[in-house]
């Protein structure tokens, strides 16, 4: 049976943890027991230095994602060493008290996204390690609360990692009234999740213009792009704000509207006033903001549009669309 | 009150968690394997199964050192601790993607209006002390960012009765049924999962309810003490509403401009038309709470079945035209006033036109049953 990967990667760092000079690729392979088993002169491993080395650099690799810093050093004789230095892997100092231990043993728990979620617990047992106390219960402390984010998109890991790296992406996009996807070549900058959704800003370079992408609306595989980004990437990237913009969520006018007495508790909790005429109805001035005539027509013959008359035509038009089914 | 957390496989994070528990256990020879599976957030079993490969691990190209680390089911013992050298089992510094995970969730719990002041600092040093240990690592995590929205005022009271074990008054907003209702709940946990909702047993039905904090309109502590059956936590991981089988089926047909209706509710099926819309079928224990969809879709889609469904939004549309003293269907200057905003995105890539549904929070806010 082949050894297990976790036991080939935990000797391989330690070997590289361990050792004061550089360590030969022949070394690792001839000291390391799950190397020696699989690539064993006659073991039938045909061009078995190839995927020997294949398995090598992944293995690299693998540790490079868990934080090991390893450095590769060609000796003067031109051969190439490994070796992972204390004083480049060390964790500096650092102190918390029971409340911040607590505070990060709930933080910890929060990602639903798998390889976060075993990111985010990798270095709580990292700090773990390092001292961080552990008598107090983080749910007990916090009373019940349970913060989730939430990662449905199959989109977001690819992403995430083209963000970390600024490697640009290729992915099929599906406009939000579009019938059919359009491929978009995208230079990644920056993701946001609001409201359980998740938004992915960057350059489009088809477009030559910075755009917000909802993820689930990529279809398809995210494929990563060789080169560099070409444009440059701002200081700050707002997604929150242009997705309120796109919901509505900035207004810039008010709007007047008749509502029955009893109704549409949210367009009372947002309203700047509230007269009662005293006939079973009363009169608001609520914010207008894009989207506001879908709103009103969810609450059919319980609000009357008064002004503007932009607005009493948009949702007169929408009612008339239902009326005649 | 812990929710299940998500349990990594991948060797990378056993690992991880090997490397972190070689420098652990060196300080405390003798550990017990329930305090240090606690300690390290893992099952027993789990730290079991990494005992079990440690002691096939060393710095081997010394000569064979492999680890001398032993269990007997209850205390852990490493009888050669001298094997990886003095430095060699020092703590491990933070990758970039730990530092992402643990600043990105940080920065959103810290943001959650309601959380008490205590904890928020608490929060707020440990990110600070993080960042400075992470260094380089840390600065990747600024490409991620997480909104938790809820309300502060309703937060902190329910989180206020929840420690001190009291029963809440809440009158509470259904937008199924637009009206709102008086009742009495004992509230177990907060859950924040974009939005932030406090899932409670309800005196009024009694059942178990979850409600969205912006749509409590009033609260009040009372001085009962709060007593909820002891009842099993449902994972909320997968989304709050969760359509019983035994609900009635619902089924919508939406052109491209009503495709948003597949993002926002949970549903059976979505089967692509010829025209770049969709056939929706969904499930809603009270199908005339789907009114209001019905109305706001417009012309960018129509409720198929149940008929009732569709008879009651087309009457509620003409009731609400006959207040603006304008025929129903015979498109005067109003019905070409403008296109749908769905064929025209306003900005952008343009979202759906109004987000509703299970997870949005502006306008309309259809959420079955919450």
């Amino acid at each position: 049976m082949a050894i297990a990967k976790a036991e080939r990667l935990m000797n391989l760092a330690l070997c590289l943890l361990g050792t004061r000079r550089p360590l030969s690729k022949r070394e690792l392979r001839d000291s390391i027991e799950a190397y020696v088993d699989a690539f064993r002169p006659g073991s039938g491993a045909v061009g078995s230095d190839d995927s020997f080395n294949r398995m090598f650099e992944r293995d690299k690799d693998d540790l490079r994602e868990l934080g090991l810093v390893i450095e590769t050093v060609e000796s003067l004789d031109g051969e190439v060493g490994y070796l992972a230095r204390r004083d480049s892997n060390r964790l500096p100092p650092i102190t918390l008290d029971a409340e911040e231990a607590a505070a990060l043993g709930l933080v910890a728990k929060v990602w639903q996204q798998a390889r976060l979620a075993g990111a985010a617990s990798g270095a709580l047992q990292k700090l773990r390690a390092a001292g961080l106390p552990e008598d107090v219960d983080p749910y007990e402390a916090h009373g019940a609360l349970e913060p989730h984010i939430p990662v449905h998109e199959a989109a977001f890991e690819p992403l995430m990692l083209a963000c970390r790296d600024r490697r640009p992406v290729a992915f099929d996009y599906r406009k939000a009234t579009a019938a059919r996807p359009e491929p978009r070549i995208v230079e990644p900058w920056a993701l946001e999740c609001w409201r359980g959704h998740w938004y992915l800003a960057g350059w489009d370079r088809d477009r030559g213009a910075e755009r917000v992408f909802r993820l689930s609306r990529i279809t398809g595989k995210v494929r990563t792009r060789s080169g560099k980004f070409t444009a440059e990437v701002p200081d700050v990237v707002t997604v929150r704000e242009t997705v309120a913009s796109w919901a509505g969520e900035t207004a810039d006018r008010s709007a007047l509207i008749r509502l029955r007495s009893g109704a549409g508790y949210p367009l009372r909790a947002k309203a700047v006033s509230v007269r009662e005429l005293g006939d079973g109805w009363d009169e608001l001035e609520i914010p207008y903001g894009h989207g506001l005539d879908a709103w009103l027509v969810e609450f059919g013959p319980d609000v009357v549009v008064l002004e503007p008359a932009e607005l009493r035509a948009d949702v007169v038009d929408r009612l008339r669309a239902v009326a005649k089914g | 009150m812990a929710g299940k957390p998500v349990r990594p496989v991948s060797a990378i994070d056993q690992t991880r968690r090997m490397l972190s528990l070689v420098t652990y256990l060196r300080e405390r020879p003798g550990a017990r394997v329930s305090d240090v599976a606690r300690a390290f957030g893992i099952t027993e079993d789990e730290l079991i199964s990494d005992l079990d490969v440690l002691p096939l691990c060393g710095t081997s190209f010394r000569g064979g050192d492999l680890l001398d680390i032993d269990t007997d089911g209850d205390r852990i013992w490493w009888r050669n601790p001298g094997a990886l050298g003095a430095e060699a089992a020092e703590p491990l510094r933070i990758a970039a993607d730990e530092a992402t995970a643990l600043l990105v969730a940080a920065r959103a719990v810290a943001t959650l209006p309601g959380l008490r002041e205590g904890d928020r600092q608490a929060l707020l040093r440990a990110t600070a002390k993080v960042e400075a240990a992470a260094g380089e690592a840390a600065g990747a995590s600024a490409r991620l960012s997480v909104t938790f929205e809820s309300e502060g005022g309703v937060f902190a009271d329910v989180d206020r009765a929840i420690s001190e074990r009291r029963r809440l008054w809440i009158r509470y907003y259904s937008p199924g049924r637009d009206e709102l209702t008086e009742r009495e709940i004992d509230p177990i946990r907060l859950v924040s999962v974009g939005h932030t909702y406090v899932e409670a047993w309800c005196r009024r039905s009694e059942a178990r309810r979850t409600f969205r904090l912006d749509r409590v309109a009033e609260i009040r502590i009372l001085d009962e003490p709060s007593a909820p059956p002891e009842i099993e936590l449902r994972d909320l991981s997968e989304g709050l509403v969760q359509p019983a089988a035994e609900d009635p089926e619902v089924v919508v047909e939406v052109s491209p401009g009503g495709r948003w209706v597949a993002e926002y509710y949970p549903h059976d099926s979505a089967d692509e038309l010829p025209d770049g819309g969709l056939r929706i079928t969904l499930r809603a224990p009270d199908p005339a709470s789907l009114r209001r969809l019905a109305l706001r879709l417009g012309r960018d889609g129509r409720i198929v079945s149940p008929r009732e469904l569709a008879d009651s939004a087309r009457r509620a549309a003409r009731e609400a035209l006959a207040a603006y003293d304008v025929p129903a269907g015979d498109g005067g200057p109003a019905a070409r006033a403008k296109p749908s905003v769905g064929e025209e995105p306003r900005v952008g890539e343009g979202l759906p036109e109004g987000p509703h549904g299970v997870q949005d929070g502006l306008y309309g806010r259809q959420e079955q049953q919450l």
